[in-house]
């Protein structure tokens, strides 16, 4: 036993080692022969690595696009933050801007912004420019993207149950018809609508935008969540929910995975998820509408702040520590300039951190309609909400004592008003612990 | 003892070239283990309980001495405390019936038959799968919509979603991947127990049963002792297969998360490191009693022929 132990034990240490060979990076002062490029999102590699290649062409650098799946992207950046070696470009998300770009981490673009005419930081989409400008107006990242919420729904489903197809006329309330036409239709076969407490940038946020509460509040160190105008918008989710998936399904088979066989009518999701609905088995039933809105005023017509969309985007940053930040700021320049802007929407990647240069990107997809996404923004728009420490608060709100009560049992209107208010505690209290 | 003492000096005054030679390349040999334990285990170990006395930065940045603070937070939350009984309970089901189903199996898999071969591969293959994977395939299996048990049995039970029994099918699960291993040290274990006991049974009229009760547990008690501990330690440090199969937004979280979960949310999803590691430094003073009572007791439940 201890002899195969110990042999074991060396065999991991060989590999191990050789591991830590293998990530050793091939720098060396002045200019770098290649570049390490870190993305989480494998759905984006091949497009991403193109747009790179044309820069290579110009600058004769070589650029290698890595996937790193989420959880462990963050992991060995950290880690790399920590004092290992990090990649030289990589992607920022608002979950984690605030810590790396407090902590010194990321290079600094200022200056190599100001000399270069090709970025121009007014032509950036507000939220993720902000996101990724510190607060004493230093730049740690360039804006490479945003997304935006529709609702996906199944025609099949909507066909077959005799529903009329989602419009861009829809209120939350025509939602909540439709979703139990299908749920008692199908005597509860099929769901109407599903959606988790964790499906919030992508679900239950939009409710309580359109009915005109704020999450976090515009200075990232408040909330009104537990206002009457989030209490009013989660009162009509608790209503969706009545009809919807319950709860221990949702969290036991996710509701994208219930889309997708056939269980539930709609969804709602971010632009993000696109290219796995449109890759998917049954895609040709699969349609996308814009979000449906909240007739505040009663004149049954959607005003601009009657209809909202979570917005997000990611920044492309670059390490403090590289070998050669020249290299690695060109590069960046090139992703989020107007050339690389418009190629990564052509090419279908995402739309585009800029405004205006995602026209594109409806066409980039044939045979499946996703103009809602760009539709968004005709309404408006809100940047996904974030404070310095934001999964604390984020993680608490998806869970008992927060919003999985409500869910767990939505016939009960007092227990959402309830988890409204305790959400509004929870979140004030991470804030000024921050 | 204190006649040795010298004698061994004396021996090592007069180690030859031959000798000193190889204790050289003995070093060489453990060599990688040694800077790998020290580097791996010994300073992280080290590092957090330091790092239970702070309040900490990021990327190691920026920690800050705050004695106790940690410790009386994680020692008067409840969820600390709710997580261990969680963990206990976990081990109540996974420790006993492993060792029980892996003693009998063992007996069987020992006898001289066709097939014995065949069946221990069988039970040892869930050892050689990764755990996150035994624990991905179990979480479809037990899935109340689309899952296998559901389906076959023809019920609608959550088995992973209802608070009173999701933590019994996480158990299960644990019963179920340890069994292999547990029977191959049962099975080493009765192959050192000498035949001429059972036969001298036979020869007196000892029935199969008797002769398992009388013969084989007894003899087999150290075997079973050195699973029993190692097993309740592994117990205790559970986290692959609440973190695999329970969703963050699963109602019975709450009454499955063990206490490594509870370290894991709050040292990378929460990001407070210090927190996280008093945690740990909690647990290991409790698996400390726990084997502390265990060897006490190992002298009176263990049998020395």
């Amino acid at each position: 036993m201890k002899k195969l132990a110990a042999i074991i034990l060396a065999a991991m240490m060989c590999t191990t080692a050789l591991t830590a060979c293998g990530n050793s990076n091939n720098g060396g002062g002045g200019k770098a022969d290649s570049i390490t490029v870190n993305i989480w999102d494998s759905n984006q590699q091949k497009g991403i690595q193109e747009i790179a290649n044309k820069w290579t062409e110009t600058s004769g650098v070589k650029v290698n696009v890595e996937v790193v799946d989420w959880d462990n992207y963050w992991t060995l950046l950290e880690a790399g933050a920590s004092g290992g070696k990090m990649p030289d470009v990589f992607w920022m998300h608002s979950n984690t801007a605030q810590m790396y770009m407090d902590n010194d981490v990321l290079l600094k673009l200022n200056d190599y912004v100001d000399k270069d005419d090709k970025i121009d930081m007014s032509k950036y989409y507000e939220g993720v420019k902000n996101l990724y400008t510190r607060e004493d107006g230093n730049i740690y990242a360039l804006p490479k993207d945003h997304d935006t919420i529709a609702l996906l729904y199944n025609k099949a489903i909507f066909d077959k149950y005799g529903v009329e197809y989602p419009t861009d006329k829809w209120t939350w309330e025509n939602m909540y018809e439709a979703a139990k036409k299908i749920t008692e239709g199908s005597n509860g076969e099929v769901y109407g609508m599903a959606m988790n407490t964790s499906n919030n940038q992508d679900g239950w946020y939009n409710l309580i935008y359109s009915y005109g509460g704020q999450v976090i509040t515009e200075d990232h160190k408040g909330t009104t969540i537990g206002s009457d105008e989030s209490k009013a918008g989660m009162e009509m989710m608790r209503k969706l929910l009545t009809v919807g998936a319950p709860q221990s399904v949702v969290a036991e088979t996710g509701t994208d995975s219930l889309f997708m066989s056939g269980k539930v009518g709609m969804i709602s999701q971010g632009s993000w998820m696109i290219n796995s609905f449109y890759t998917a088995e049954n895609h040709a039933d699969y349609a996308w509408a814009l979000l449906p809105y909240a007739d505040r005023n009663g004149n049954g017509t959607c005003e601009k702040e009657e209809r909202w969309s979570a917005y997000n985007g990611l920044g492309w940053a670059a390490s403090a520590g590289t070998k050669d930040p020249d290299s690695c700021y060109s590069l960046i320049s090139y992703f989020c300039s107007e050339e690389g802007q418009k190629l990564q929407a052509e090419k279908g990647v995402t739309m585009g951190g800029m405004t205006g240069v995602s026209e594109a990107f409806a066409s980039a997809f044939e045979g499946m309609d996703i103009k809602p996404f760009l539709d968004a923004e005709e309404f408006s728009l809100y940047f996904r909400p974030y404070t310095k420490k934001t999964t604390v608060w984020e993680d608490a709100l998806q869970q008992a004592g927060a919003f999985l009560d409500p869910w767990q049992n939505p016939s009960d209107p007092a227990l959402m008003a309830k988890a409204c208010d305790n959400a509004q505690k929870i979140i004030e209290k991470a804030i000024a612990e921050e | 003892m204190k006649q040795e003492a010298p004698a061994a000096k004396l021996k090592k005054k007069k180690r030859t070239k031959a000798e000193k030679r190889e204790a050289i390349w003995a070093l060489c040999f453990i060599a990688p283990t040694i800077i790998g334990l020290i580097v791996l285990n010994f300073y992280p170990a080290i590092d957090t309980v330091w790092q239970s006395f702070c309040k900490t930065g990021y990327f190691g940045k920026g920690n800050t001495f705050i004695g106790f603070e940690n410790y009386s937070k994680v020692f008067t939350a409840s969820e600390t405390w709710h997580s261990l009984w969680n963990t206990i309970k976990y081990a109540l089901i996974e420790v006993p019936f492993g060792v029980v189903i892996s003693l009998v199996l063992a007996v069987f898999l020992n006898k001289k038959l066709k097939g014995t071969s065949l069946f221990r591969t069988i039970f040892f293959l869930p050892m050689v799968c990764a755990p996150a994977a035994v624990a991905m395939v179990w979480k479809w299996l037990y899935n109340q919509q689309f899952g296998l048990l559901n389906n076959v049995f023809g019920t609608d039970v959550a088995w992973i979603s209802d608070p009173k029994i999701a933590w019994i099918s996480i158990a299960i699960i644990g019963v179920w991947s340890i069994i292999g291993y547990n029977m191959v040290l049962f099975i080493s274990g009765l192959q050192e127990i000498p035949g001429d006991y059972y036969e001298a049974a036979e020869i007196d009229g000892a029935t199969g049963i008797r002769q398992f009760f009388h013969i084989t547990v007894p003899l087999l008690s150290p075997t079973t002792f050195f699973i029993v501990q190692t097993r309740v330690i592994g117990a205790l440090t559970i986290f692959d297969l609440m973190f695999m199969v329970m969703d963050k937004t699963n109602l019975a979280l709450e009454n499955t998360q063990s206490i490594v979960y509870l370290f894991y949310d709050y040292a990378f999803t929460k990001n407070n490191r210090g927190y996280g590691a008093t945690i740990v430094v909690f647990l290991i003073i409790f698996i400390m009693i726990v084997t502390f009572i265990m060897q006490r007791a190992e002298k009176k439940l263990v049998y020395h022929p």
